[in-house]
């Protein structure tokens, strides 16, 4: 008997010893995530400004959005943002991870070329493509110029905003490219071989090949690029900025996104509460978008054979 | 070259005395912690940097030599951001610091920065010294919250080699700006603009002045309503749209100006002669000598609507203030006065290029080397000088008047439809 009790001790001895071990995620983990996680939504049900007490005001936060325009258009705008963002970075970054992969002279140089961008700051990449997007002194221009292809406005054209947003992140897609990358390499050689050994062009293997085989990295790619999408904030705000902390949205507030409203409100306008009701809008926006995609991931993401499952 | 030799003396004189400013205050800083005869030290955090923040340091140091009491060390920290989060917490950074002064009213209703006025008595700060118009925006709910420390008005600069080739003398009134812009603004074949009679460094600073040019207001008469949809402001946005969208179309005054080179470098619009006149501030008077010297140009009062509303221009205000959290306010405060004093105003005015914000200091000599200075001084006078509220609505009211503005100027809406969407969301400030 003495044996189980000691081994009884010993568990529990576990248990505190791993609790001990993590004890510095548990607690930083309460302090910086779980306790401003509730003090948000407690915010959000009050008139808060930082310096003074908050005063409770029940849903209007809630109930103000509705009848917000500037809500309406930040959130449009974010939606147009990743409805485009998405799609282009799976697909462009996919290409890409292909190319990369192709056995050619000086093949990890372009696979750090590709990478380059994402090491360079945010902030740097942002003065630089304002730069860039000069209509008279901008490379981006100049080269549409050589080509005979129109020049847009770019930051003065409500029309051509959002592209050279979409632009200014296509930019840094390396990360994404890198991801693809290294699933292509754990696609199966011999099923390519088998495949080609049957008459199997390349977008047949792509298809009954690689696609299945890479399906849940194209899953994961997607739900956390739809999560930047949804918060992007970096590049519309340095391409707008113009007094202190002050940024304008861009011509006819094109390029106002949800983030950067909701940093407005909260930094600018001073209105915490307001803020904190827009950042759990947000948060259930992207929890049912992510569950719509989790749910959907059963028709087109394969995980191994199915006798393993 | 006796002035050569006198700078570099004086220079190692200044040298000397700072070094000996530092060593003084760090043997008494090494002795005196704790002890009560020592000096209090207050912290000064400014947004100002390069320059402009040597100039500063220079009066901080002629303060701290004039008295013994408080030493006063500046911190060049121009995150506006972080200077905001430092006034949050209960133990703040700094006790003094500056910022524009369309941030008092919604500041001081949070309770951010401290109120003045029994300090002031007690500095013999005579307030009456200070222009009206920027005095206003350092008020909320009757109490002063923040002095302004330099100043700034708008006025008409007119390229003077444009005009003499056209045959032009400066407009006396805005139908006349109106015609000369038309005259001055060149087009090629296709329409596209090539060089424009007025140029827009600020599409909000210009029109929050053309409605105080037709006599609008955007604060209303109490100077604590949004009223976008004023008569006057309506017209002066009208103006613009005349002037400019309906003679050369909105599409190519942005295709213009989306080209244009960066404001106040050497390939600014107005300095390469691309645009004939501009409305802008004083501080382009210290810079033109120094990046476009070969530029002949002349300053105006902004051409009058109307004979009541002569002289009028769009005053803006640059704030020393005390944080609520501060633990040496009468110290910071004591400092504050010396700042707006006479003889650090001028000199710290001067350094920067920015007008001084007391009346009694528009006429003195020493700004009398800065080509043109004396017409922007001169507005400071005026009857017809406004400035924005400061009210706790104006950094929203700011930003949705800058939306509006961008609408009208891009021509998706008109004046009216944009200041009723203006007002429309002041309701719910």
């Amino acid at each position: 008997m003495s044996t189980a009790r000691a081994s009884r001790r010993g568990a529990r001895r576990q248990t505190l010893l791993g609790l001990a071990f993590a004890s510095p995620f548990i607690i930083g983990g309460a302090i910086f995530i779980v306790w401003p996680t509730i003090a948000s939504a407690l915010y959000s049900f009050t008139d808060f400004n930082l310096f003074q007490a908050p005063r409770f005001v029940g849903i209007a936060n809630y109930s103000q959005m509705f009848q917000d325009p500037t809500f309406w258009k930040a959130l449009v705008n974010t939606a147009v943002l990743t409805v485009f963002g998405v799609p282009l970075t799976i697909v462009i970054s996919l290409v890409g991870a292909h190319l990369l992969n192709l056995p050619v002279f000086g093949q990890p140089i372009y696979r750090a070329l590709v990478y380059v961008p994402t090491i360079v700051p945010a902030v740097v990449g942002g003065y630089l493509w304002r730069w860039m997007l000069n209509t008279e002194y901008g490379f981006v221009n100049y080269f549409l110029g050589l080509l005979h292809l129109p020049q847009p406005l770019w930051l003065d054209d409500p029309a051509w905003g959002k592209p050279a947003i979409l632009l200014m992140c296509m930019w840094t897609i390396g990360g994404t490219t890198i991801i693809y990358l290294a699933a292509l390499k754990e696609v199966p050689a011999e099923l390519h071989e088998a495949a080609q050994l049957d008459g199997a062009g390349f977008f047949a293997r792509f298809r009954n090949i690689t696609w299945p085989t890479i399906s849940p990295v194209t899953l994961f790619q997607t739900i956390v690029t739809i999560i930047a999408y949804l918060q992007i904030f970096t590049q519309p705000y340095l391409l707008t900025q113009t007094r202190l902390n002050e940024s304008s949205g861009g011509p006819g507030q094109s390029m106002l996104t949800y983030a950067m409203y909701l940093y407005q409100n909260a930094f600018v306008f001073l209105k915490m509460g307001y803020a904190s009701a827009m950042a759990w809008v947000l948060f259930l926006i992207t929890l049912v978008v992510t569950l719509l995609l989790l749910w959907s991931s059963r028709r087109w993401v394969h995980y191994g054979s199915d006798e393993e499952r | 070259m006796i002035t050569a030799a006198t700078k570099r003396r004086t220079a190692v004189r200044w040298f000397a005395l700072g070094v000996a400013a530092v060593s003084a205050v760090a043997l008494s800083g090494c002795s005196g912690s704790g002890s009560s005869s020592g000096p209090t030290t207050i912290t000064f955090s400014y947004l100002w940097s390069g320059a402009e923040a040597k100039a500063l340091e220079k009066v901080i140091a002629d303060f701290n030599k004039s008295q013994k009491a408080i030493k006063v060390v500046g911190v060049s920290s121009p995150d506006a951001q972080k200077q905001l989060t430092s006034m949050s917490s209960s133990n703040g950074s700094f006790d003094i610091s500056d910022n524009f002064g369309n941030t008092v009213g919604s500041w001081a209703s949070k309770g951010i920065i401290a109120p003045l006025d029994d300090y002031l008595k007690s500095d013999g700060v005579d307030t009456s010294q200070f222009a009206p118009s920027a005095l206003q925006q350092m008020k909320y709910d009757g109490k002063i919250y923040a002095l302004p420390i330099a100043v700034h008005t708008q006025a008409l600069m007119y390229n003077k080699d444009i005009f003499q080739k056209a045959g032009l003398q400066p407009p006396t009134s805005m139908d006349e700006l109106a015609a000369d812009i038309k005259k001055l603004t060149v087009r090629d074949a296709g329409g596209n603009i090539t060089q424009i009679g007025m140029g827009n460094p600020s599409t909000s600073t210009l029109m929050t002045t053309l409605g105080y040019v037709f006599g609008g207001t955007w604060d209303g008469p109490d100077n604590k309503t949004p009223t976008p949809t004023d008569p006057g402001n309506i017209k002066g946005l009208n103006w613009y749209v005349s002037t400019f969208n309906d003679a050369f179309g909105a599409d190519k005054v942005a295709a213009f100006s989306s080209g244009l080179g960066q404001y106040m470098s050497a390939q600014d619009p107005f300095y390469t002669g691309k645009e004939a006149m501009v409305i802008d501030g004083e501080w382009q008077a210290v810079n033109i000598p120094q990046v476009a010297p070969n530029l002949h140009w002349g300053v105006i009062p902004i051409p009058a609507s109307d004979s009541s509303l002569a002289d009028t221009t769009q005053v803006s205000t640059s704030t020393l203030f005390i944080p609520s959290n501060s633990k040496h306010k009468a110290e910071a405060a004591t400092f504050l006065a010396y700042m707006v004093g006479d003889k650090a105003m001028t000199q710290f005015t001067l350094a920067l290029g920015n007008l001084p914000s007391k009346t009694n200091l528009l006429d003195s000599s020493a700004y009398q080397d800065i080509p043109n200075f004396s017409v922007w001084l001169n507005l400071l006078k005026s009857e017809n000088a406004h400035a924005l509220s400061s009210e706790p609505y104006s950094a929203q009211y700011a930003t949705d008047l800058g939306a509006a503005f961008d609408d009208v100027v891009r021509g998706a809406q008109t004046p009216e439809q944009a200041m009723q969407s203006v007002a429309a969301k002041a309701k719910s400030y």
